[in-house]
């Protein structure tokens, strides 16, 4: 359970142990390992785990200590056969001022160390268990939190939870030698986002490369990777890593345009929204509330809502992050969180672009959870590698879909040539290409594109180019006669 | 000469507070037209928030085929430069205890607070939100602050406008104490303010604090300004060769103190003539000042040679693209050849005073500044342009500023003046201490001239 789960009702953090879940501010994972760290001691778990959440509102300054020295005192007693803290006989040898601005834990050590009648050994014992009880270390107060890597939820974090602590890993196996350039992807996914003209998430280069004449694709979506330079360099964490799978998105309401995010991806990914976009919003389908408004909700009553607008726009945080962007802010490939979060007619663990690739029969495209050993994409290239094995069945390729069973061959290991793009610059891109990387030398060939993306039409009637530059310029001239495009080029 | 007569008399008290008493038709004329470009440029600033960024040449690099950052960014980079040389060389004048530099310290620190501005104006020029520049980075500052180069940049800017400011508002307190009498009466709630609390005990106390003020800047120059943070703007990103690499730093610092030299001759130039500051900034100084910017120059070209030959002989293939592409630029080679040309005068007249003259320095400064600002918007562009991912080599881009983005120069250079003339005549832009010690100075001057 991540910190981009739990409820998100007001614009200021929950106090952690209000919410349902857990009263750990460093969340139920924490919690359980807690407790079953308990379980191993002969002490009770459960009450231990009463007296840790009442020890976090004891913090937080809504229980005195006097009162929860008194709620716990006969259960200390029946548990470790005496209560060695300072609510029973020598109550008056403690300083209580001088009590409330230490912390518990000091304040019970001044006592017991001064109480000769128990040995050192003994008390630090109980003393060692007491501290795990009250959750106390350098986790205990609400405030530590914020000096850890934990991020309150109105702040998105730079990073996928860790593999046990998030739902899924978002990625894609693209099988390159399926594509045949016919650019479906492309409409698939302008047809999904309502993207402006030249904005291409999807973009497929037909390239050569050096000294060979065969044709080459390279389908090119939104790598979304795990350490992505892009939500690393933003200022105001509007780029950021959902930390629940690992999606790669922007928050349109917290981008302040500054672009640094194009800057620092080195795949080119990013479109920015220079002027009006192309689709007006009232034609995108969505939750018609205002943004705070959606979040404030609470996340059943979301869901609902959402889902029965069949919302394109709001992921289930309630955050703006799908579909294309408003004027003035970034946009990219989103892997669709509409769907991932469930509330479109659309299935979860599909893409537009996929289902697009699919239906125009090349299923090149294979979009799931790379943590999970069954998804399609993981099954995909398990498989691919077993055909890639056999030279028998390598000849006969797809032809026949019942040859897949025949056994593979002895070979010691797989050939499939498959690669993920500029992998040396650290951004553990979350995009498995099966085929050949293009080399240093490579050249993208626009003459010999199968298909035009000025060819492409869409739901939108939105115009298809694949240099949006032209257009840009057009735009800043259609915008303003003053300011002329100069045409020479620098480069 | 006419000079050697100008230069035997005396600096007096009276000759740094005359801009702030006379002002002539001049001064108002030069009002009216810097305004009138400040205004113009306003216009296309709010044509730009208007319409969106698309009224700029910049477009998406990548299948886009354009750079996403461009004149404005390259711009930024010039302010902070000239901003953050200001005040390094008006601490180092404090600090090395360079009295023949006096008079030009706190005009240093007028620069840095007026190019810091123009700077920070640019940043936001060049958002696509800029209302949000506030809620938006103050919300997650305490996470972004640890991971993104540009958060550091905020902070930098803020941190080095405080204490140039503080620099500034101390030892204006001695000043304008001293010099109140002979102030005009109309002013006087301002240096009300400035005096809060003045008293004449202070001013050892104040001299210490500007004298540590003036060290923390020097030691935190190549660490965190433009020898550390705003460099790592761009060496920081991996993606783009033609950025990436150590070299940027000492480069940038180098950009940095030459543009600022280049701008202090300017401005001592221009207000000798303005204000009979020939016994001020003499040609002694000028000259000076003028073989300070050849030895930050030689840096500058030095460091350009460096990452030329790193990028040509036996080159990874991206930093060789990039590299070939920058030295086959008609507009680079010009900067360069600009480069050359100042050196070559600022070394004759080294050798042989004879070639000095102020007005071949003016040129020479104002030619150095043009290089500078060419050399950093290309920085910006060629960066973007030849990415780490070579694909996108087809895609046809070009960049070439829109008329919204190059009046952005004209305006800032227009609006940076105006303050400039201004603060001119409010406070004396030279210090006090600069002309009451002439006389103890003089000799030494002359030897370390």
């Amino acid at each position: 359970m991540s910190a981009d789960d739990a409820k998100d009702t007001n614009e200021e953090p929950t106090h952690p142990y209000e919410t349902e879940d857990s009263f750990h501010p460093l969340g139920a994972e924490w919690e359980e390992n807690m407790r079953s760290e308990l379980e191993d001691t002969e002490f009770d778990a459960d009450l231990g785990m009463e007296m840790a959440r009442d020890a976090q509102r004891l913090v937080a300054g809504e229980l005195s200590e006097e009162e929860f020295y008194a709620e716990y005192h006969e259960d200390m007693e029946d548990e470790f056969d005496v209560d060695e803290r300072p609510v029973f006989d020598d109550i008056d040898d403690v300083d209580l001022d001088k009590a409330e601005d230490e912390s518990m834990f000091e304040a019970l050590t001044d006592v017991d160390i001064e109480n000769e009648d128990v040995s050192r050994r003994e008390m630090m014992k109980k003393m060692g268990a007491g501290a795990a009880f009250l959750g106390y270390g350098a986790y205990a107060t609400y405030d530590s939190q914020k000096e850890q890597e934990e991020v309150p939820q109105q702040v998105s974090g730079i990073r996928p939870a860790e593999e046990d602590g998030r739902e899924h890993r978002w990625g894609m196996v693209i099988d390159l030698e399926r594509c045949d350039g016919c650019l479906s992807c492309v409409t698939g996914c302008i047809n999904e986002n309502g993207t402006s003209t030249g904005a291409n998430w999807m973009y497929v280069f037909t390239y050569d490369n050096h000294d060979t004449e065969q044709q080459n694709f390279l389908v090119r979506p939104c790598q979304h990777c795990s350490n992505a330079p892009c939500a690393k360099v933003c200022p105001v964490r509007a780029r950021h890593v959902r930390s629940k799978d690992g999606l790669v998105l922007t928050d349109y309401e917290i981008c302040i345009g500054c672009r640094y995010c194009q800057v620092a991806c080195p795949y080119g990914v990013n479109y920015f929204q220079w002027g009006e976009p192309d689709v007006p919003m009232e034609e995108l389908e969505h939750l018609d509330m205002r943004p705070e408004d959606v979040r404030s909700l609470d996340e059943d009553e979301r869901h609902t809502k959402l889902s029965e607008a069949n919302d394109h726009v709001y992921d289930d945080r309630g955050r703006w992050t799908d579909s294309r962007p408003p004027k003035g802010v970034m946009g990219k490939c989103t892997m669709c969180p509409s769907r991932q979060d469930e509330h479109t007619d659309n299935e979860k663990g599909t893409v537009a672009c996929m289902d697009a690739c699919d239906e125009a029969g090349m299923s090149a495209i294979h979009f799931g959870d790379l943590d999970d050993e069954e998804s399609r994409p993981n099954t995909y290239l398990e498989r691919r590698k077993e055909i890639e094995e056999s030279p028998k069945e390598k000849n006969k390729k797809f032809e026949d879909p019942e040859e897949y069973e025949q056994p593979p061959a002895p070979h010691p290991k797989s050939q499939l040539s498959t690669f993920r793009l500029l992998e040396d610059l650290n951004t553990q891109p979350n995009i498995t290409y099966i085929g050949n990387e293009p080399g240093p030398h490579a050249s993208e060939t626009p003459e010999e594109r199968p298909v035009h993306y000025e060819a492409l039409s869409n739901d939108w009637g939105v115009n298809v180019v694949a240099e949006r530059k032209e257009h840009l310029d057009y735009g800043a001239r259609a915008n303003d006669d003053n300011t002329p495009g100069e045409e020479e080029g620098e480069a | 000469m006419a000079t050697k007569d100008a230069e035997a008399k005396e600096p007096e008290p009276a000759d740094i507070i005359r801009p702030i008493l006379n002002t002539s038709m001049k001064w108002y004329a030069a009002i009216g037209i810097l305004s009138a470009v400040a205004l113009a440029w306003l216009a296309a600033f709010g044509f730009q928030l208007q319409e969106g960024l698309i009224v700029t040449n910049l477009a998406d690099w990548g299948s886009g085929g354009g750079v996403t950052w461009g004149l404005y960014i390259g711009a930024f980079i010039w302010w902070v430069g000239i901003a953050h040389g200001g005040i390094i060389l008006s601490a180092a004048v404090r600090l090395f205890g360079m009295t023949k530099y006096q008079p030009v310290a706190r005009m240093a620190e007028l620069l840095t607070l007026t190019a810091l501005s123009m700077s920070g104006l640019y940043i936001v020029v060049h958002m696509g939100r800029p209302d949000r520049l506030v809620t938006s980075v103050v919300n997650a500052y305490p996470w972004t602050v640890q991971s993104s180069p540009l958060a550091w940049d905020v902070t930098v800017i803020t941190l080095y406008f405080v204490m140039t400011a503080t620099y500034i508002a101390l030892t204006l307190r001695y000043d304008t104490y001293q010099l109140r009498d002979r102030l005009p009466d109309i002013l006087d709630p301002l240096y009300r303010v400035v005096l809060i609390g003045y008293s004449e005990k202070e001013d050892e106390v104040i001299e210490r604090m500007a004298w540590w003020l003036a060290l923390g800047i020097i030691v935190m120059a190549p660490l965190l300004l433009h020898g550390g943070v705003i460099p790592w703007l761009f060496s920081l990103i991996p993606s783009m060769p033609g950025w990436d690499g150590a070299i940027q730093g000492p480069q940038f610092l180098s950009i940095a103190l030459t543009s600022a030299l280049a701008g202090l001759i300017v401005i001592s130039y221009t207000t000798r003539i303005a204000y009979d500051w020939e016994h001020i900034f003499t040609d002694s100084v000028i000259r000076g000042l003028t073989n300070w910017l050849g030895i930050f120059s030689l840096m500058f070209v030095w460091l350009q040679l460096q990452q030329i030959i790193n990028g040509l002989f036996a080159a990874h293939v991206r930093p060789e693209v990039v590299m070939t592409a920058k030295l086959s630029n008609t507009i680079y080679q010009m900067a360069m050849v600009t480069m050359f040309l100042a050196l070559a005068y600022i070394f004759a007249q080294a050798v042989k005073p004879s070639v000095f003259s102020r007005h071949l320095s003016l040129v020479a400064a104002l030619g150095v500044l043009v290089a500078t600002l060419s050399e950093k918007i290309l920085f910006v562009f060629e960066g973007l342009a030849y990415p780490e991912f070579g694909l996108y080599d087809q895609v046809p881009g070009h960049y070439s500023p829109s008329l919204v983005e190059l009046s952005s120069v004209a305006g800032t250079v227009a609006l940076c003046t105006l303050m400039y003339m201004v603060i001119m005549k409010l406070f004396p832009i030279i210090e006090l201490h600069s002309v009451e010690d002439h006389d103890d100075d003089h000799d030494n001057e002359e030897v370390s001239a």
